[in-house]
Order: structure tokens, then sequence, then C-alpha cells
């Protein structure tokens, strides 16, 4: 037994560097299949790589995971770039992986379509889940990047459309690994009743497929999908539609377009509320305009031309009541109207205090009250009416010897017509003698 | 009653835009009585002056939310420019996730 013996720790580490000093087994590349993942708390990555015959165990610490830019699955094929290391205290080696690669995007988006189609089975997708968005938001969420493009791009397209806008931006990792993770808590934090939001925009400008994976993550997607308040999903460029596009309430084309979507233009409705009350007071106008002519007709039917004809009014000086009436009626109707049928006018009319407008509305409406036949009767017209009642407008169809109603203020008269006169141009022509 | 009703429940300003629309419509098509036109245009006019404070009723304000001591997350105004949308920050807003 005169043979050289080592300690543990000696071969250990005779072992230890004659593995780490061998170039073969530093900076590689290994394929395998993933297995035994654990995301740890510390922020390492701990795994098995594997094939048909071996398996590998892999490190992937923080420091050089924090590139990573897609969330590692069980069963999913890569490559990693690492170096073998010896862990003495267990005796045991290691793979220490400084860089992982999909083996292609294919793996992806056969990860992607797994998912697809097991939300589509629970009708997560379906169309009847979908919320209308507010017509007029009253504060927008968005979960983007606090540097990238797309919160740039909504700030200054919402801010052209609505200048007045209320934006509050929970900031959120949007690519790598714990972009997912980052993006499920500002979309959660927004949810919160507390911040008043009732519309969210979520997403990122454009990148490469693996920047955008983030969106066709589950934990994101279900995030999406169980937001209380409306979503507007807006990843990448045209192209690009991840999951979270499907999850959501509205899919945008990009971040521009999702600010369009959200945000109404100020402006438009500003006009479209005045013109709709331009219609209103116009179609206003135009009645008290009609009613105006109305009453004109009124009056022109009361005005016989030769008052001192009509016995029962001959010692009325008609003419000058008339034209005292239809002067006083004119006057407060046109008052209104003209105020009311140009334009501008009617704008300002709009704008001025209520019990301003109001009060002038009273005024028209009472002249229209005094012509109503029966004040016009109280001040000493009468109404004639044939043998059936009707108003007699035209001695056309009276003959001498009829009986006609008068009918005044305080009663009515059966008369009996003892001439009747045509007035025409120039004279009077008589058609008929009793 | 429905002029009460309807003053008193702030309707959003969809319903109440769209309101603005049927009565504009209801006074053209010309069948209410003087009364009732004249009520109808005072309705529009509340209306009216309904919307437009609605629209006035935001004030321009960009907000970033972040973390601060504690867990709690705190609300931050934040300056931007209008023409590109840029927020004017110092801090070091990727620190700012949440």
């Amino acid at each position: 037994m005169n043979e050289r013996s080592y300690s543990v720790s000696e071969i250990t580490r005779m072992l230890k560097k004659s593995i780490e000093d061998n170039p073969e087994f530093t900076g590689v590349w290994v394929k395998g299949e993933i297995s035994n993942l654990t995301y740890h708390s510390s922020g390492h990555i701990y795994f098995t790589l594997k094939d048909e015959q071996a398996v590998l165990s892999s490190a992937f610490f923080k420091y050089a995971n924090k590139n990573l830019r897609f969330r590692m699955e069980e069963g999913m094929s890569v490559l990693a770039l690492g170096s073998l290391t010896v862990y003495e205290r267990r005796g045991s080696y290691q793979f220490i992986v400084t860089q992982i690669r999909l083996e292609g995007v294919g793996e992806l988006l056969k990860r992607i379509e797994r998912l697809k189609k097991k939300l589509l089975d629970e009708g997560a997708f379906d169309p009847s889940r979908k919320r209308a968005k507010p017509f007029l938001p009253r504060r927008i969420g968005v979960v983007t990047s606090p540097t990238g493009a797309a919160i740039r791009d909504i700030i200054k397209v919402a801010m052209r459309r609505f200048p007045n806008i209320e934006i509050v931006l929970a900031p959120a990792k949007v690519q790598g690994a714990d972009a997912a993770e980052s993006i499920v808590r500002a979309l959660d934090e927004l949810n919160r009743p507390a911040h008043g939001i009732d519309l969210i925009i979520c997403g990122r400008g454009g990148g490469s497929f693996e920047d955008l994976m983030p969106f066709n993550e589950e934990p994101v997607v279900r995030a999406v999908l169980a937001s209380r308040v409306p979503v507007i999903s807006a990843v990448g460029h045209q192209i690009d539609h991840p999951l979270s596009d499907d999850a959501a309430d509205y899919a945008a084309p990009t971040p521009s377009a999702a600010a369009e979507i959200a945000v109404p233009v100020k402006s438009e409705l500003v006009e479209e509320i005045e013109y709709l009350s331009i219609r209103a007071s116009s179609a206003l106008a135009s009645r008290l305009s009609g009613l105006g002519e109305r009453l004109d007709a009124i009056a022109a039917l009361r005005c016989f031309r030769n008052p001192r004809e009509i016995v029962a009014m001959r010692e009325l000086s008609l003419v000058d009541l008339e034209q005292r009436m239809t002067m006083a009626l004119k006057e407060g109707i046109s008052a209104g109207r003209q105020r009311l049928l140009s334009l501008p006018d009617l704008y300002r009319l709009w704008k001025t205090e209520a019990r301003s407008r109001r009060s002038r509305l009273e005024l028209a409406r009472g002249a229209v009250d005094k012509l109503s036949p029966k004040g016009v009767l109280r001040r000493g017209y009468s109404l004639v009416t044939d043998a059936r009642g009707r108003v007699i407008k035209t001695v056309k169809t009276i003959k001498s010897g009829e009986s006609i109603g008068v009918m005044v203020a305080d009663g009515s008269m059966g008369c009996t017509v003892n001439t009747v006169q045509r007035e025409v141009r120039g004279g009077k022509e008589i058609i008929g003698k009793g | 009653m429905e002029k009460k009703s309807s003053a008193k429940a702030k309707p959003s300003f969809e319903k109440a835009l769209e309101e603005l629309e049927k009565i504009a419509e209801r006074l053209e098509d010309g069948s209410l009585g003087l009364e009732e036109s004249i009520a109808e245009f005072e309705r529009g006019t509340r209306l009216a002056r309904y919307c437009r404070e609605k629209l006035d009723e935001a004030e321009r304000r960009i907000e970033i939310l972040q973390k601060g001591e504690n867990g709690s997350v705190e609300k931050r105004a934040v300056r931007v420019k209008p023409d590109t949308g840029e927020i004017d920050d110092d801090d070091d807003m990727q620190g700012s996730l949440l």
C-alpha cells in the first residue's frame, strides 16, 4: 500500500481542473430538451438538458438569463451555450449556460398553436365575451415600456385627437423572459378601481418574432381575458397577430391605431353638438315663423275690406283696430323670428342664458295667444258662418236672403243676408240683392 | 317626468348626444305642439351644454405609475412633448417598472 492517496477534496479539485481547463468543455453549444425546469425566486433558472440516452444538469444564472427573450418551458428543444464546471461540495458537474436559443421558430409556433387551441376550446376567444369600449373614455391606462416607441405614439396621437386627455402609464417590461410577469402586474394594477381607468391599451412597438413572444404567453393572455376594464391589444406592426389580440376586446394593428380606436376626435364632437343645436333652433324658428303666418291669415280673415258696409260693425273704426292689432302682432313675432332665423344670431341665442331665451320665447308665445279667435272676438270682431256653421271667407258662395250666423265675444246671432257685394279691383260688383 | 329623470340621472356622453339628435329630428318633423316644441328645445339646450361640459371635464394629464416605498404604487405626473409624445422626464424610467 505504497501508492499515493488523495483526499476527496484533492481528487475533486483535479477533476475540476481537468474539466474546466479543457477548451472542449468551454463555450460549447449543447442541443437537448428541457426538463426539471425551475425558475428560482433568486432569478436563476435551473433545468436538465436531456436526450434519449443522457441528462446534463444545467444552471442559467440571473446575470446571464436577463437577456433571454422567451420563457423556457418543459419539453422545449433548445441549443444552450455554456461551459462545464464541477461543483465540489456536491461532487457533481454542471453545465453553466450563458445563452439559450430555441431550436427554431417552429418550436415557438407550435407552442402558440397549442395554447391557442386550448383557449379556443375553453371559449376564451368567443366574440360574445368582447366588451364595448366607452365612447368617451374618462381615463386611459397604457401597459407598455416607458421608453419604447409605443408610448410616444400613443401619447402623440391621443393628444392630437383629444387635447385634454388623461393617460396613466403602467410601465412594463415588454420583452425578455420576465416580460410576461411584468405585463400581468401592470394590467392588474390598472384594473384597480382606484385608478378610475375605463379603457386599457396593452402592447408594444414592432420587434422580432421572439421580442413579441410575451404577448403569446399564457399569463398575459389570461390577464387580458380577466381584465375588468376593456382592453385594446396593440402589438408590433400590421402583420403581427399575437394571442393577446385574440383575447382583447379590440385588436389594433399598431399602438398609434390603438390610440385612434380609443380616443374620439374632440373637435368633431364639438362640431356635432353645434350642428345638432343649430338644427334644433332652426326647426323651432321655422315653427314660430309658420305660426306667425297663420296669425296673419287669421287677421286678414277678420278684416273686411269695407267694414262700414257691414251693418253690425258700421260704427267701428275697424281699419284702425286692424292696423294696431296686426302691427303689434307682427312686431312681436318678427322680432323673435328674425333673431331665430339669422344663423349667427341663432348661435348667440343658443349661448345666452336660458332665462333670457325663455322670456323671448314667452313673448312670441304671448303674441300667439292674443291671436286666438276668441281673443280677437273680445276686441270687437265677429265671426260669420254659413247655415252649416262653416266660416265664410268669401262672398262667392253667399246669396241674398241666405241665413247666416254671426258670432261675437259673448254670443251669436242668426241673420239674413240683404245684399252681397264682391270687391273687385277699383270698385264693387253687386252680385245679388234681396 | 321624463325631463326630470334624464336631467338627474347623468346620462353618458353618448346617450346625451343621441338624445340631442332625436330632439333635433322631432323638432324638424314638426309634429310637436308649440309648447312641446319649446320644452324639447330647452331640453336640447341643456343636453348640448352637458355634452360640452363632458368634453371639457378632463384635464390633460399624463401620469406614470411607479413602485413607492413599502411596495405601494404611486402616480407621478410627467410632462410630455405634444409634437413627439416623448415623455420629458429626468428620472430613469426603466427603474420605475412595477
